[in-house]
């Protein structure tokens, strides 16, 4: 919690108990908080306020929360999180192709919250900022500059695709990403529905990557929505 | 039997609750139509004994008719004409028992003018010259309207008893299941009101490692009550048709994945061992469906058996499908309990607290949704295996050529 203190965030929730848990929670995290009622109004204060993130309730009474972010997602780059209900995948996968960076389904723990505003809001800043040349997490090292992969100290050959995919996921790496849209980086939007072929590679980079591909630790599966790579 | 009956629920707010989607969980799943909770089309009309349509019953009745004409033509030069009656009495006796009420009127009437036709002086008329015949003809026709006419009450009958039998089960399976979620729901309830009361009215006297237990109870019974919450929502979904199944190609290990991924703490310092072979074929089904399936039978095997008691899981791939496994070291089945354990509100001896009763039949109810089959046996070293199946039915799709 260092460079996210003070970072005002803007709250788009209709259910006052939600709001109140949230408020505690933030404001002990060291964030300010604007909170708003419906849509409309949490379209204003957005405009308005400038927040440095946005986070989103998907049932909002006046506008649908997807509107809200299609809406936003006009003008303003600000990172959006989104809340919504388990069960709900078709809504998630709605919301995040129409521009929200992340999700986190009702019941939450504010911890889980809080991994994903971080997220969000590193990518946001990086985004001003030249790309790391490497990214580790636990046993796994990508130097994207040399084009090399190691787990631990050995060195790992993938294929091009394969080392595409794994970019990508490091370019977000915290974020989860949809099947559509990592197709469309990948493979290119023509394949945008071949959700299988990025089945089959995800399954590739694990068998090379993780020490039990059935119990992944980097290449996480959002069952229904997509995929995330590890960055804690 | 009576799945389709179960109805979005008229939201009564001392009956039910609701979720955002607009979504009742009906407290009983089943419920019959007379239920203070349901708004659905009567259950009992899927247990009717198969009636011929409308159409098809009057074909019938003509067909019999026809057939009865032709039997008496055969032989009428050695019957009376009394027992000519009785060959198309049999007829419209046999029509009553098999059709409903108009094909029965219809061949009663049709009997009475073949018989005329047929068979009364002068042959191949209406005409009649006899006149008592008229007599007959009345007669018949009372007689064949009386057969039908009872056949049909009987048959109302025997539907009415029927009914009465399928909806006391239902309203058994009710009863069972409105104290089973009352008590699984009062039971984190009173837990978290009872914590959050003594943090609320006595924290200030209650030291850190106190207030941190009843934080900590809050928490894990919250947790209870939204993983109950989230059983009766899938079993109404599940029962009520609601579900749809989104088939797509997926690797079993990645599902395998996600589902310890998402158990995460619950399954602690667990030896979880996986077998899953690395050509094993992409299978066509409902990603999320799966994983809960997954979920569900592994938190099965968490519950019954001891901590450090290892927990396997492994898949074999054949011609028609795959079979995947999740089997445990624990105490095994009581025998006989093999299929029990499916039935809604079955549960055995848990070591550690109460689940839904409700895990096992998701399982089941997601299993067949998806044309599989989903069974248990305890295995020879110990323990208890469950299997279900998954079937390949069309040609895995192609995967872009290698790429390295």
């Amino acid at each position: 919690m260092t460079d996210n203190e003070e970072a005002l965030v803007l709250l788009i929730e209709d259910e006052a108990q939600i709001r109140r848990f949230l408020r505690a929670a933030l404001g002990a995290h060291g964030y300010r908080l604007v909170e708003s009622t419906t849509g409309e109004d949490g379209l204003v204060q957005a405009a308005t306020r400038l927040p440095d993130l946005v986070i989103v309730d998907l049932g909002l009474p006046d506008l649908d929360g997807v509107d809200v972010i299609r809406k936003l997602r006009e003008w303003a780059s600000v990172p959006i999180i989104v809340l919504s209900a388990r069960g709900q995948e078709r809504d998630k996968i709605t919301a995040l192709d129409a521009g929200a960076d992340d999700y986190v389904s009702k019941p939450f723990g504010v911890g889980e919250l809080l991994a994903r505003m971080r997220v969000a809001l590193r990518h946001a800043s990086s985004a001003k900022e030249p790309d790391q040349p490497t990214f580790t997490v636990g046993d796994l090292k990508v130097d994207l500059a040399h084009r090399k992969v190691f787990t631990g100290d050995k060195e790992v050959h993938l294929t091009p695709i394969e080392f595409k995919l794994l970019t990508t996921l490091v370019r977000y790496a915290g974020k989860v990403l949809t099947h559509r849209q990592l197709l469309k980086e990948v493979w290119g939007p023509p394949y945008a529905d071949q959700a299988h072929y990025l089945r089959v590679y995800m399954a590739q980079l694990r068998r090379k990557l993780e020490a039990d591909p059935a119990r992944p630790r980097y290449f996480l599966t959002e069952p229904g929505v997509g995929y995330r790579l590890a960055s804690e | 039997m009576c799945q389709k009956n179960v109805k979005r629920v008229p939201l009564d707010p001392r009956g039910c609750w609701e979720t955002r989607e607009g979504w009742a969980v009906a407290i009983a799943f089943c419920l019959p139509d007379n239920g203070p909770m349901t708004k659905g089309e009567s259950c009992v009309s899927s247990h009717v004994s198969p009636l011929p349509a409308d159409w098809a019953g009057y074909g019938l009745a003509v067909m019999v008719v026809s057939l009865c004409t032709a039997v008496s033509w055969a032989i009428h030069s050695h019957l009376e004409l009394s027992n000519i009656i009785m060959v198309y009495l049999l007829g419209v006796v046999g029509v009553s028992a098999w059709t409903s009420r108009g094909p029965s009127l219809l061949a009663s009437v049709l009997s009475v003018l073949a018989f005329d036709f047929f068979f009364v002086p002068p042959y191949l008329s209406f005409t009649v010259l006899d006149s008592q015949y008229l007599i007959t003809f009345a007669v018949m026709l009372v007689v064949a309207l009386v057969i039908s006419t009872l056949a049909d009450r009987i048959r109302r009958q025997a539907e009415a008893a029927r009914a009465a039998q399928v909806s006391a089960e239902t309203e058994r399976l009710r009863n069972a299941l409105l104290s089973s979620v009352s008590h699984d729901l009062r039971t984190p309830l009173a837990s978290i009101t009872g914590s959050a009361s003594s943090l609320l009215e006595s924290g200030e006297h209650l030291d850190a490692v106190t207030r941190r237990e009843l934080l900590q109870a809050i928490h894990e019974e919250a947790d209870r009550l939204n993983r109950l919450v989230q059983d009766l929502l899938e079993m109404t979904r599940l029962e009520s048709g609601a579900v749809i199944v989104r088939r797509e190609w997926h690797p079993i290990e990645e599902l395998v994945g996600a589902a310890l991924g998402r158990l995460g703490k619950r399954l602690g310092a667990r030896p979880v061992l996986t077998r899953i072979p690395a050509d094993l074929p992409l299978v066509p089904l409902d990603g999320v469906l799966i994983e809960q399936l997954l979920i569900n039978l592994i938190d099965n095997a968490l519950k019954y058996t001891p901590e450090t008691s290892p927990i396997e899981i492994a898949a074999f791939g054949d011609d028609d499908g795959v079979m995947v496994e999740v089997a445990d070291r624990g105490p095994g089945l009581p025998p006989g309990d093999e299929r029990r354990v499916f039935d809604k509100l079955y549960r055995g001896q848990a070591k550690a607290g109460r689940g839904s009763g409700l895990g096992l039949a998701i399982c089941r109810g997601i299993v067949e949704a998806h044309g599989g089959r989903i069974w248990a046996e305890n295995r020879s070293e110990g323990g208890v295996a469950f299997r279900f199946t998954l079937p390949v039915k069309e040609t895995p799709p192609s995967i872009p050529p290698g790429d390295d």
